[in-house]
């Protein structure tokens, strides 16, 4: 058998028997899930050979899967993400009921992104994007009531999203002839000269996926109502699905261009631009007055996807390849983080970042985890998170001289520590509460993934040409030529290398030295000291005192800021909704209940097209 | 027995006459005789299909008068494909209701039964037929019976409704016969073939009075907007069988009569432009008029008018594709809504006011009916991977080939509004809490059995709609193809590759 | 006296044509008016009738031929195909009468249900369902 169709028919025959165990024996359906992706994982990453192509038809359309190296960085990605996040699910989801229900609709939801990876035409991309759509939409609805409004709007931004990329799609189809993805570029469906609006269309439908402003609305509340074993591979993974498409999309678009089309291109380059850009800094404002560890997140992923954007909208070599490299670094930390918010929730049964402080000492690894997470995602170095921001201001300086958006996305940058220090600093240190005594470290099966995400942070920050490779490959099958990497190596454009290895290593080595010469110097006479064992002049805490400024941390700040927090997209797209929902009820008034009304109007259209006959039809 | 297009109503007329007889041999007989015809119909669609498959049309003369004069019945792969599609959902229905209605007393299940065969006989006769006036006399069947069923329960609204459709239903009476009038004081014919063969002879402002004439008849039949305001409450009053059969069956034929009249009979610019507005106008105030309802038959019901209303688009592009798109939307709007209406009328029948409000998170008394309930919605949205999708796919394309961009936005628009309406009554099954459902009225077995086809029905061919597609293929070729038709029916009875 | 008849007939010929004509017309729009101006379940039943009979009285009135005879072929009489009316729409209005009959057997049972459960016969307050 194919070994396309057989995956696909582990995942859907995963998802059954996830949903049918979970009858039989509640325990064993995360296990059911997670074997089945790794199942997959070590299926596609054995026999899937790239650039294979398998041709089929389905109700009179061809079709074809396939995987390129484009991809092939995705679908690391994906798996490798599903795999620990399935791990992590095991205990993190023990004690909910309708696991089966979670289980099988987590397992399609992997099933539609690996199948959009596999698709090498649109109607079996646009298939497996809405599979992943509803079944993620599923889950987030599954905390229940609370969530189902949250769920809603996902599901209806989603809905606009798919249907704007429907209509590229048909489009396509009508005005060159085929659904093939390489075929369709090759007739020009995106050059951008005639039929602009099909990339368009396709961007915004990939847009809602990857939360751009102004629809990433219902992107904060999706991505923290949903239990976070699922959020870490929502915010991680199904996001990139839309940076896959926008990536292959703007690829297209850029290679097409020529003099006709420049202005339109350059237009297009600059709108994503900034609304990119702007997207950051809105969602790094917002995450800052959040005290919600979970939405504080949420919020940070729609800002880190504002950077991948302003990456891709570059077009250049090296701003591609930044914004491709801080898309994996961002499914790494920000799985990371989210299982970290997941295990805290877990164990302290609240992310409220008021409520809990000071599990530094109960939730060791954990801590190490949100750690290099946090580090990677402030973009401080050794970590990675630092190697994606240095290309991306690079590309922005010197490829696109956009100096206006490197200030909005230093901006941000900058702003990002804020929030990051308050994830960290809420969460794991300061005060240790009372309430908080009884709480011990995570299962050993949610530590693992989580360091191991950790580690692999650690790693690639380090020796970052261990994503460049795969990465310059399927820049590659995108058409940039001469994409030069080295392990640790990237070539400007001034012919200079920014030899990252050695900015980390100089980095790290100080980095080791100071941490060493601290240890040493404190090992002698090391004691504990309790929060309260201390003595603010003069006088000496209570035990009931809270010591933390975690509450008001950001006071002065949210003052500055309040004009920014009034208007909100939010609210536009409430008004409008209350729009449409009082014109859907007056329509509906039409229909008045009495029957002579009804025969009136039978009446009347006749007469009208009687009337009008003469003009409605001809020989 | 050679099995011919004949037994498609003979058989239940008599044995609509044998179940009152029946009925004194034994009490169970009257429920179980519809049954048997409706399977047998089934029967007959099966063997007829696969001629139709091989010689292309059948045509059966009625009491030896050939074909301009007297009445044939005609089975072409597309009136065969419709037919087949009702004899099957027939049965479906049949098989749901079966011991549905078992807590009502015995005296109406008696009619019930009848009423609803001799609906979807009506209905098959409308479609099999080649003679106009053959054809309103089944449209009367089918307008008589299901303003019966209609008003079938006392105590509720029914009779209202039932007037309400008996109103408007008898200005579709009217209005075709009118029309059936003008066309043979210009032609002087009946047979539809030879109307079509005549057709270019009658002076064009004639033509289009008559063409309008039927237009607005059949378009109260097939819920054209502003004709539709029965629609609604014939819906949300009937039972739950039959809401599912006008829905399934009913709709249907109000549709065949509408494109036969067009695509067969006229040979008129403009119509296609006209079905086209017409259906685009009736998807969206249909579509606009569900997202506010409380009752949830009524808001099926709208989003019933909606798929007409798309229907009418798909057939008004007039292409292969559209065609063969709109015959697909037929078939998939005939099985989801139907599941939609089971399935709905289940849940309804736990609720005390009817309403969807009373019926929040009773997926976890009923887990069956409420899964293939989402299974439904899902699938009429438009969602993949179910069979609603392909249909929708095919009329974009058919669309995109014409480069009806704007149509496209306001199909999917449209859609958009469907998934806010059906999502929020699927959140509120499974996610709403806060009533506590005693004394659940449990679906029986056989329909559970009925649901369970049409929901593996769905997703079988959302997987792999090249089940159907060659036969729909078919049917979209022959209602394409006007001459074959006509000269089949009038010249020689051989058949046509 | 029969001879005499015709001849007054052929001379009028047209004026009853005409007649014939305009009280379909006419009974087709008095049923219209009924159907949608009065506001009593019964008149508007009643205008539907009206309605029907004016088209049966039209399709009647198409079928015959000037001077024609009925459409009945006996021995002796085999040229009374040339002066025959057309029987098919006498045919035609026997079963649309018939439909009617059933039509409105319904509808007025309908209305003695509605005028038990709602106790009036007043269409615009009979709009339990709406919107």
């Amino acid at each position: 058998m194919n070994i396309f169709f057989l995956i696909i028919l582990i995942f859907f025959s995963g998802a059954i028997l996830s949903f049918i165990i979970n009858r039989i024996a509640p325990k064993f359906s995360g296990i059911t899930t997670f074997v089945t992706i790794a199942v997959v994982s070590f299926l596609f990453f054995t026999q899937v050979e790239i650039n294979s192509i398998t041709q089929f038809s389905l109700g009179g359309i061809q079709m074809q899967f396939g995987v390129n190296n484009y991809t092939y960085i995705f679908a690391i990605l994906v798996l490798g993400l599903s795999l620990l996040a399935s791990l992590f699910s095991i205990k993190y989801m023990q004690d909910n009921d309708r696991l089966g229900y979670f289980y099988s609709n987590f397992i399609l939801s992997i099933a539609g992104m690996v199948g959009i990876i596999f698709s090498r035409d649109f109607i079996s991309f646009f298939i497996f994007w809405e599979i992943m759509t509803w079944s993620s939409y599923l889950i987030v609805i599954y905390d229940g009531a609370r969530s189902s409004r949250s769920g809603l709007k996902y599901m209806i931004f989603s809905a606009i999203g798919a249907y704007a990329m429907l209509t590229a799609i048909v489009s396509i189809k009508g005005s060159y002839g085929t659904f093939i993805i390489s075929e369709a570029i090759e007739n020009g469906a995106f050059n951008f000269t005639d039929h602009i609006y099909i990339p368009i269309m396709l961007l915004v439908g990939f847009a809602v996926k990857a939360a751009l402003m102004p629809l990433h609305v219902w992107a904060p509340n999706a991505y923290s109502k949903s239990p976070m074993s699922f959020t870490a591979i929502f915010s991680g993974a199904m996001s990139k699905m839309g940076i896959l498409g926008m990536g292959l999309v703007l690829a297209s678009v850029y290679s097409h261009s020529t003099d006709e089309n420049a202005f339109n291109v350059l237009i297009l380059r600059q709108i994503l631009g900034w609304l990119g850009g702007i997207t950051a800094v809105m969602a790094t404002i917002y995450a800052l007055i959040q005290t919600d560890a979970k939405k504080l997140l949420a919020y940070s992923s729609v800002a880190q996807l504002g950077y991948i954007i302003v990456g891709l909208s570059t077009g250049t070599k090296l701003g591609v390849m930044a914004a491709l490299f801080l898309a994996i670094i961002h499914a790494v930390f920000k799985g990371a983080l989210f299982m970290v918010a997941g295990a805290v929730e877990r164990q302290v049964g609240t992310t409220d970042m008021t409520k809990i402080s000071g599990l530094i000492r109960k939730m060791p690894f954990t801590f190490f985890t949100a750690l290099v997470s946090i580090i990677a995602l402030a973009g401080i170095p050794p970590l990675g998170g630092f190697v994606g921001k240095w290309m991306l201001y690079e590309a922005l300086i010197t490829e696109s001289n956009n100096y206006f958006l490197v200030i909005v996305i230093f901006f941000s940058s900058t702003a990002a520590f804020m929030y990051s220090y308050r994830f960290l600093f809420g969460l794991f240190l300061g005060q240790e509460e009372k309430e908080i005594e009884h709480v011990k470290e995570a299962p050993v099966t949610m530590i693992i993934p989580m360091v191991i995400l950790a580690l692999i942070l650690i790693v690639t920050g380090v020796y970052p040409g261990i994503l460049f490779e795969p990465i310059a490959q399927g820049m590659q099958y995108l058409g940039y030529s001469d994409v030069n990497w080295d392990m640790s190596v990237l070539v400007n454009v001034w012919g200079e290398e920014s030899n990252m290895a050695y900015i980390n290593l100089t980095i790290g080595v100080v980095f080791v030295v100071i941490f060493i010469f601290l240890t040493l110097k404190n090992l002698k006479g090391t004691r504990y000291v309790g929060t309260k064992d201390i003595s603010t002049s003069g006088e000496i805490p209570t035990e009931n005192e809270n010591l933390t400024f975690q509450l008001d941390f950001f006071k002065p700040f949210q003052r500055a800021a309040a004009p920014l927090y009034k208007r909100s997209m939010d609210k536009i797209w409430n008004d409008l909704g209350n729009a449409l929902e009082a014109i859907f009820d007056f329509t509906r008034r039409i229909y008045t209940g009495n029957g002579q009304t009804y025969a009136l109007f039978v009446i009347i259209f006749l007469v009208i097209l009687l009337i009008f006959k003469n003009t409605l039809f001809t020989n | 027995m050679v099995i011919t297009p004949i037994h498609y109503i003979v058989v239940p007329l008599i044995a609509a006459f044998a179940i009152p007889l029946l009925s004194k041999i034994h009490k169970e007989l009257f429920r179980i005789v519809p049954g048997i015809v409706m399977f047998y119909n089934i029967i007959i669609s099966f063997v007829l299909m696969k001629e139709v498959n091989e010689v292309g049309y059948i045509s059966e003369i009625i009491a030896g008068w050939e074909a301009p004069w007297g009445i044939n019945l005609m089975i072409t792969p597309f009136s065969g494909f419709l037919a087949s599609l009702i004899s099957v959902l027939g049965f479906l229905i049949w098989l749901y209701q079966y011991r549905f209605k078992k807590v009502i007393d015995v005296d109406e299940i008696k009619s019930y039964g009848i009423l609803q065969m001799m609906m979807i006989t009506g209905a098959i006769g409308i479609i099999i037929t080649g003679d106009i006036f053959n054809l309103f006399v089944f449209m009367e069947i089918v307008a008589i019976t299901a303003v019966s069923l209609t008003s079938f329960y006392r105590g509720r609204d029914g009779a209202e409704a039932g007037f309400k459709y008996l109103l408007i239903g008898g200005f579709a009476s009217a209005l075709i016969l009118l029309a059936i009038l003008i066309l043979y004081t210009q032609v002087g014919t009946l047979n539809m073939a030879e109307i079509a063969e005549k057709m270019h002879t009658i002076p064009l402002g004639i033509k289009s009075t008559i063409l309008i004439l039927f237009i607005v008849g059949f378009g109260i039949e097939a819920e054209m907007f502003p004709l539709n305001g029965w629609a609604p409450d014939a819906y949300s009053q009937a039972p739950g069988p039959t809401s599912a059969a006008f829905a399934g069956i009913v709709v249907k034929a109000g549709i065949y009569g509408l494109i036969r009249v067009i695509y067969t009979l006229f040979d008129i610019e403009g119509a296609f432009d006209f079905l086209i507005i017409a259906g685009l106008v009736t998807m969206i105030i249909a579509e606009f008029s569900a997202v506010k309802q409380k009752n949830l038959k009524r808001m099926l019901a709208y989003s019933s008018i909606g798929q007409m209303g798309l229907v009418l688009i798909a057939f008004g592009i007039g292409t292969k594709t559209a065609v063969f798109a709109a015959l697909f939307l037929m078939f998939n709007h005939a099985i989801i809504k139907s599941l939609l209406f089971m399935t709905g009328s289940i849940l309804m029948y736990n609720s005390k006011d009817k309403t969807i409000s009373s019926i929040h998170g009773i997926a976890k008394n009923l887990p069956f009916v409420s899964i293939m309930f989402a299974i439904g919605a899902f699938a009429i949205v438009g969602l993949p991977p179910f069979s609603g999708f392909w249909s929708k796919l095919y009329v974009l394309t058919a669309a995109a080939d014409k480069e009806m961009i704007m149509l496209i936005i306001a199909i999917l628009g449209v859609s958009i509004v469907e998934i806010v309406y059906y999502f929020r009554v699927v959140n509120k099954l499974y996610f709403a809490t806060d009533i506590e459902h005693l004394d659940i009225f449990k679906p029986s077995n056989n329909s559970l059995i009925a649901m369970g086809i049409l929901t593996i029905t769905i997703i079988v061919i959302g997987f792999y709609p090249d089940l159907i597609t060659g036969y729909l293929h078919n049917a979209a070729d022959i209602l394409l193809d006007r001459s074959s038709y006509i000269d089949f029916v009038l010249k020689a009875n051989v058949p046509i590759q | 006296m029969q001879e005499e008849f015709n001849e007054i007939f052929l001379k009028y010929h047209d004026i009853i044509s005409l007649g014939v004509y305009g009280t379909a017309i006419g009974l087709i729009l008095i049923g219209l008016y009924a159907v949608l101006m009065k506001k009593n379940l019964v008149k508007i039943v009643i205008g539907l009738t009206i309605i029907d009979a004016g088209i049966h009285l039209l399709f009647i009135g198409i079928g015959y031929i000037n001077g024609g005879t009925a459409p009945i072929f006996s021995p002796g009489y085999e040229d009374a195909a040339k002066r025959m009316v057309d029987p098919i729409p006498q045919a035609l209005v026997l079963t649309a009468i018939v439909i009617g009959f059933a039509v409105t057997a319904v509808a007025l049972s309908l209305v003695i249900r509605l005028y038990k459960h709602h106790h009036t016969a007043k269409i615009d307050q009979i709009k339990s369902l709406k919107w």
